[in-house]
């Protein structure tokens, strides 16, 4: 049984789709019915716990939910109207986008440059791998609770550093939104750095050393080096980092919910959070916040969809 | 009420770890409802009930000798209690419910009573509450449609704690005791201004008790100045008035004039308590029972006293305390009235008021004089407060959309404290706000 199983487990995440799919089930396809026992845990554990949970949400963003009873009652897409006249979901919509299109770049970016760093001769490299990459071990709600130590205006870490240094006040972290949103900006990097550094360290492990070699005899300098040889050929990983991040920035919660709750106003409400909020703060609208759930679902999917494409064409071109 | 929430809170536990908790405990826990129920109609056979609510330290203790009393004079029945995070306990209830397994009792702000009764879902409590024996006033908060729906349980008032170093160093002689005597807000802001001079760096003059779901203290001011939120029919604003800009203007200046630390605001999460342990504010308005915590926080590390909150055309406080409940399709709801009478009978509203520094709301008892176990000498101006509280303030603050009102005055406070907008301009959205929640 064992080859079989893993003949036909092994084999269908990599059979490659269309024709020579089909001519194999001509020929009488491999068909092991232990496969079954060997995806059946997982495909329970998914549908239980991701696409049942899913197509809930799909489902009750049309509905009005009454909190107690759990009864709804149909709602049409009343609910998806709502956000267009709902200033705090385009706030959200508008501050989800903006942590993206902040925090992305600013992670990877680092996270290139440290990969680099610690793919070079430095000194107790696996120490300072480890220091990176540990915020990323923490629990986000940990590191959002690091994170009101750090910038408590009053008594935060942060603050009185800058005091100690001699500034005039300290930087109204909790009380000016742009200060909030930029002290929530700096902990997602801490956290994420590690992540985009641990990635690449292992593509550039794989970028093989003679092309270097070559570069060098070809008189290229470092950042030609870098430029035409390491970019291009860690240009993978950075694909699958996009993605990652970008779902990840998305799907923001944890950090900002501990770290500042969306405030001071809504300068730092995420779609996230205010999903969560409108579910389950006072008003309990579930309905509502399953339709926010519903685009949070929806925007990640076209992004990843529109980025694995170009992805794809990019291998092609290749 | 929410102030006790926020003790559980305030040490920065973090919503989200709350949440989490909360979420497994309405998944997971085994609601002691589906314990036998044969003959528990007929209050014979053992019962077991489940009581859902949140606790600080002094508040668990209490209740806890509440039942044992109970069960020691009804053999027959048990209670279990389950003590949950303040910040999960609607979501906590919620799942209960959705399951169709609902606890046997549970504990709820006045505020969030309107949530309960507007669904129908609790126990017409009549046949076991004497109406005439609780303060009217505070009876209404637990009345829906004519019929009471829980046991007004205890209520808890706002007062001001200052530190008396502070009060010294300012030149501040003329501390009130009685609600006559308490200082009208423009003695208010002297003493404000003062203090904020003699305050170092880090520090501020006062922090007042209106952060999260705290909001809707700030109608304390509203009061004050004569205002007021709903019109006398509650079925619409009234805040777009004169006393609503007024007091909106006051309150307003404080962030203004630096008489308060800009994250002390409607949405922060530093609460009265915690700042006033800490040593940064001279004044803290918070409510009573956040007396025994601050007591062993504060560990003589200065003196403070007690005062009445200031008053302007009206003195007022704010309408925070719970009611214990009972769903009416519970398994033992007799057994569950039975407990509801027990525990607002006046022997066991004594004892537990004393040991928490709460407030009763019992005539017997809101005319006698309380023997509070933890600095009882601070109690006087709280109990001077709550006296201030009128059944129309209170059926405001407790409609069944008060929930949605107290998110709004959170949203549209916070634009006018730190966003800068104006007082005329918040009037106004708050009005629309509140229209809108209403319908």
């Amino acid at each position: 049984m064992s080859s079989a199983a893993a003949l036909a487990a092994g084999e269908s995440p990599v059979a490659p789709a269309g024709g020579s799919a089909s001519r194999r089930r001509r020929r009488g396809a491999i068909w092991e019915p232990s496969a079954l026992l060997f995806v059946g845990p997982s495909v329970l554990l998914a549908v239980a716990f991701l696409i049942l949970p899913m197509l809930g949400s799909f489902y009750y963003s049309t509905r009005k939910v009454s909190p107690l009873s759990g009864t709804s009652t149909p709602r049409g897409l009343d609910n998806y109207t709502t956000m267009l006249s709902d200033p705090t979901f385009l706030r959200a919509l508008l501050n989800t986008a903006l942590f993206t299109v902040i925090t992305v770049p600013l992670s990877m970016g680092l996270g290139l440059a440290l990969a680099v760093l610690m793919n070079s001769v430095l000194p107790w490299r696996k120490v300072w791998r480890t220091v990176v990459y540990l915020p990323l071990v923490i629990s986000g709600v940990s590191v959002g609770l690091i994170g009101t130590f750090l910038y408590n205006e009053v008594i935060g870490v942060v603050n009185k550093l800058l005091l100690a240094l001699g500034a005039n006040g300290g930087i109204p972290w909790q009380s000016n939104g742009f200060w909030a949103f930029t002290s929530v900006v700096l902990v997602t990097i801490w956290i994420r750095v590690g992540f985009s550094m641990i990635i690449y360290l292992a593509a550039l492990q794989a970028v093989p050393g003679d092309l270097y070699e070559a570069a060098s005899l070809e008189g290229a300098n470092g950042w030609q080096q870098f430029r035409h040889i390491t970019f291009p050929l860690v240009g993978p990983a950075t694909f699958f980092l996009i993605i990652m991040n970008v779902i990840y920035s998305f799907q923001v919660f944890d950090t900002i919910f501990v770290l500042t709750n969306g405030g001071p106003g809504n300068s730092t409400e995420v779609l996230g959070t205010w999903a969560y909020k409108v579910a389950f703060g006072p008003t309990r609208d579930q309905g509502y916040g399953a339709a926010i759930g519903v685009v949070i679902f929806v925007l990640t999917l076209i992004f990843t969809i529109v980025q694995w494409r170009a992805n794809r064409n990019r291998d092609v071109v290749a | 009420m929410s102030l006790n929430r926020r003790q559980v809170l305030a040490g920065g536990l973090g919503l989200g770890a709350a949440v989490g908790l909360g979420a497994c405990s309405g998944l997971t826990s085994k609601a002691g409802s589906t314990a036998p129920s044969s003959g528990a109609s007929g209050g014979s056979g053992p019962v077991e009930l489940t009581f859902v609510n949140w606790s600080g330290d002094a508040e668990k203790a209490a209740f806890d000798a509440v039942i044992a009393k109970f069960q020691q004079a009804n053999p027959g029945i048990t209670i279990k209690t389950d003590t949950v995070p303040y910040a999960s306990v609607q979501t906590n209830l919620d799942t209960r419910f959705q399951a169709g397994n609902p606890p046997d009792l549970f504990r709820v702000s006045y505020i969030d009573m309107g949530q309960y009764t507007s669904q129908d879902v609790l126990l017409d409590l009549s046949d076991s509450l004497d109406a005439n024996a609780f303060e009217p006033g505070l009876f209404q908060a637990v009345v829906a449609n004519g019929k009471p729906y829980g046991a007004p349980h205890q209520i808890d008032t706002t007062a001001i704690l200052y530190r008396k170093d502070a009060f010294e160093a300012a030149g501040i002689t003329d501390v009130p005791t009685t609600l006559e005597e308490a200082w009208t807000w423009e003695q208010f802001s002297e003493a404000a201004d003062k203090l904020a001079k003699v305050t170092k760096k880090g520090q501020s003059a006062f922090i007042y008790d209106w952060q999260s779901a705290g909001a809707y203290r700030w109608l304390s001011w509203l009061f004050e100045a004569g205002g007021a939120l709903l019109t006398p029919d509650l079925k619409s604003a009234a805040i777009d008035s004169d006393a609503g800009r007024k007091a909106l203007d006051f309150t307003k200046g404080f962030f203004d004039k630096g008489w308060v630390a800009k994250n002390t605001s409607v949405k922060s999460t530093t609460y009265p308590d915690s700042a006033f342990i800490s040593g940064t504010v001279a004044m803290a308005f918070a409510g009573s029972f956040l007396v025994p915590a601050v007591d062993v926080g504060v560990k003589k590390k200065f003196e403070y006293g007690a005062m009445p909150q200031p008053r302007d055309v009206a003195a007022s406080t704010d309408l925070g305390g719970n009611a214990v409940v009972a769903p009416k399709d519970g398994k033992n709801t007799e057994a569950a009235a039975k407990f509801l009478q027990f525990l607002v009978s006046e022997e066991s509203m004594r004892t537990y008021c004393q040991a928490t520094n709460e407030l009763p709301t019992l005539k017997s008892l809101t005319s006698a004089q309380l023997d509070f176990d933890i600095r009882p000498d601070l109690m006087a101006p709280f109990v001077l407060q709550a006296k201030t509280l009128t059944p129309e303030q209170v059926s405001q603050v407790t409609v069944p959309q008060f929930a949605d009102l107290n998110l709004a005055l959170q949203n549209e406070l916070e634009k006018a404290f730190l966003g800068g907008r104006s007082s005329a301009d918040t009037a106004t959205a708050l009005a629309a706000a509140v229209q809108k929640a209403l319908q």
